[in-house]
């Protein structure tokens, strides 16, 4: 089908190497890893530009893409849970620490721990702020599957800030007046 | 969303792209691809390997045909040297029969 949208490769770098990277990131915990995915991710769309109609559809591929062959890198190295964590410790070319607050840097390796499905679904609606439809429609999952990969998720990683983050119930608790 | 969803939601704001990424993409998009180098070596590679599998096969196959021809030949030689000698046998023995009997 005939589409109007003429789509500009270099643009469409620029307006998106920040969401393919940080997916890339947050999935694989290695930053070289996710520098080489996501320059792998955009290759890709220069050999199928002809086939994407407009620039959603671009993101939405982008967005599948980064996320699938994120996975494909982790599995190819076995990399899971808790080693995911120890990786984006040693990976990390800048200690997340420096660039955000402590609670946040802590919450970022805590959802290295999760589920590999768990922490899609948790990365594509806290990063990218996708509805549970949109998710499943990128995933090709049921909806019912990402609500509750996304229900799962949310309470283990409460459970382990819970437990991890003296701070965070220090603050929260300061917050409630305790 | 709760407070700790708010949280999460400033703790996974996206990491700024490495400064670099877009111009080795475009390095990379500008190179020719290796893979593309590779692929007829490859597909040439895979040919000659499938054809010296297949002919190893057909050649496997053809003599062991010869062989099992061979051997149902020389059984049907054995076969008809035991009749003969056996029907040779008979022969003789009806011929010593009959000048017994004269």
């Amino acid at each position: 089908m005939a589409h109007d949208w003429q789509p500009d490769f270099e643009q469409l770098v620029d307006e998106h190497q920040s969401m393919v990277f940080s997916l890339a990131l947050r999935m694989t915990g290695d930053r070289g890893l996710a520098e080489e995915i996501a320059q792998d991710v955009f290759l890709e769309l220069d050999r199928h530009l002809g086939k994407i109609e407009s620039a959603a559809h671009a993101c939405f591929w982008l967005r599948r893409v980064a996320i699938n062959r994120s996975t494909d890198a982790l599995r190819r190295r076995k990399v899971h849970g808790l080693h995911l964590q120890v990786e984006m410790e040693e990976h990390h070319g800048v200690k997340s620490e420096e660039r955000a607050s402590p609670l946040s840097a802590r919450l970022e390796q805590l959802l290295a721990t999760l589920p590999e499905a768990q922490r899609t679904a948790l990365v594509l609606r806290y990063q990218e702020d996708l509805t549970p439809e949109e998710i499943a429609a990128m995933l090709d999952a049921p909806v019912a599957t990402v609500k509750s990969n996304l229900h799962r998720g949310l309470k283990l990683l409460r459970a382990k800030a819970a437990n991890n983050l003296q701070e965070y119930v220090r603050q929260k608790e300061y917050a409630r007046g305790v | 969303m709760d407070e700790f969803e708010q949280e999460l939601r400033q703790a996974f704001a996206r990491h700024p792209a490495p400064p670099d990424l877009k111009r080795k993409l475009m390095e990379r998009r500008r190179a020719p691809d290796p893979r593309a180098r590779a692929f007829p070596w490859q597909r040439i590679a895979a040919v000659i390997l499938l054809s010296a599998v297949f002919s190893g096969a057909a050649a496997w196959h053809k003599r062991d045909e010869q062989h099992k021809g061979e051997a149902a030949r020389q059984q049907v030689l054995t076969a008809l040297r035991i009749t003969n000698h056996a029907l040779n046998q008979m022969n003789s023995q009806l011929a010593a029969h009959g000048h017994a009997q004269k």
